[in-house]
């Protein structure tokens, strides 16, 4: 996996700094994708302002994760992790159906902040292994994605934990950004 | 009062844009398409068809062409992400349809797929372009006769017309695009979808 990712990505940006966030609400599985992609070291920083980041390093490609939800008091300082930003991938999970409309909320939400109405949209219906998983039909509905008209935006059902549907979602993000993004 | 002028001002001097849903079911080749305009229209240099995969989501392609504007937009077409068409369906000023013309056997899921559409209320007038895509294979089918595979009925209401093309290499591309601009300019449905915006924007 870390080869093809490597593959795929590397010039992508050429030399520009790029971001990609990774975000969903906490437990959705963000982290462990990150493992999987086996790109390099997860640092877990707590900076001073409160909320936990982790950031992966890829070249010149910088991949960033926090929980949404929660604290509204340090929304304003997500905004320091906007600029730059090429791509969202929003991770959920599929069998948590009680948290799916505050994933919704929160998905939405994020997508109205201006410095992020250029970033491309990669959904990752994740926890597929799981019992009682929605399909990517399901999720799309229950997050309303047809409510995106701006942007590009694709699904896919992913497994983290079997490190399956990844690959598919990450080919998709970097044909995307290769062909104009949004 | 200011912002009602500027509005206004805006509304009707600034060019045109429409939006134009890329349709059809799966394997038709609407991302292909899509590509294919892109690359045609604007300075992008589109994906080379062997880099696309099946969509799950929405595509976009914004070009421009004949002093308009134009946003497509190109929907997963695999059947359990059709649910999604009807979404867009209140904004889309008019509808590519895709059609693989070398594949007689997907022929009625089409139709069945396309009569679905043409029934939502929310397309009601929409100028329809239906195209008999995949010309560059040799069992390819022409417009006419996929027309008559198709047999359509109650179309009278909204423009209308069938093009052999060939996304993979441009054939009958340009056609397209200007049937598309020259009936758009011209349907009701775009004075409907402008009255509606003008309505919005004075609203607010």
């Amino acid at each position: 996996m870390g080869l093809v990712f490597s593959r795929l990505f590397s010039s992508l940006f050429g030399n520009k700094e790029a971001r990609i966030l990774v975000l969903g609400l906490d437990n959705a599985g963000k982290t462990t994708i990150l493992y999987r992609l086996q790109m390099g070291e997860v640092v877990s920083t707590i900076p001073t302002i409160g909320f936990n980041v982790e950031t992966v390093q890829y070249n010149n490609i910088k991949f960033q994760v926090w929980d949404l939800g929660g604290q509204t008091s340090i929304r304003p300082y997500w905004r320091c992790y906007f600029p730059n930003t090429q791509a969202i991938i929003y991770v959920v999970d599929s069998s948590d159906t009680d948290r799916l409309v505050v994933a919704k909320e929160e998905f939405h939400a994020i997508l109205e902040e201006e410095e992020l109405k250029g970033a491309v949209v990669l959904i990752f219906a994740n926890k597929q292994d799981l019992p009682g998983a929605l399909d990517d039909a399901a999720v799309t509905e229950a997050l309303e994605l047809h409510k995106i008209k701006n942007r590009q935006w694709a699904i896919f059902k992913t497994s983290a934990i079997k490190g399956e549907g990844l690959f598919e979602g990450l080919d998709w993000l970097s044909n995307t950004l290769k062909s104009g993004g949004g | 009062m200011f912002s009602l002028f500027y509005g206004l001002y805006k509304y009707v001097f600034s060019k045109t844009e429409f939006h134009v849903l890329i349709l059809g079911i799966d394997k038709a080749g609407k991302t292909t398409l899509l590509e294919k305009l892109k690359s045609q229209y604007s300075n992008s240099e589109g994906l080379p068809p062997d880099r696309i995969v099946p969509t799950v989501g929405l595509n976009i392609g914004r070009v421009e062409a004949s002093n308009t504007k134009l946003v497509f937009w190109d929907l997963g077409g695999q059947p359990g992400l059709r649910s999604i068409w009807e979404k867009y369906y209140e904004e889309a000023h008019a509808v590519i349809y895709v059609v693989d013309a070398a594949c007689p056997s997907r022929f009625e899921d089409s139709k069945s797929a396309l009569e679905k559409v043409l029934r939502h209320e929310d397309l009601q007038g929409a100028p329809l372009l239906i195209l008999a895509n995949k010309q560059d294979l040799a069992d390819a089918v022409p417009a006419e006769e996929l027309a008559r595979y198709l047999d359509l009925k109650k179309l009278d209401e909204r423009a209308y017309t069938f093009l052999a093309v060939s996304a993979y290499d441009g054939l009958g591309i340009k056609e397209s695009v200007n049937w598309l601009v020259d009936v758009m300019e011209r349907s009701k449905r775009t004075e409907m979808l402008q009255l509606r915006a003008g309505a919005n924007l004075s609203s607010t």
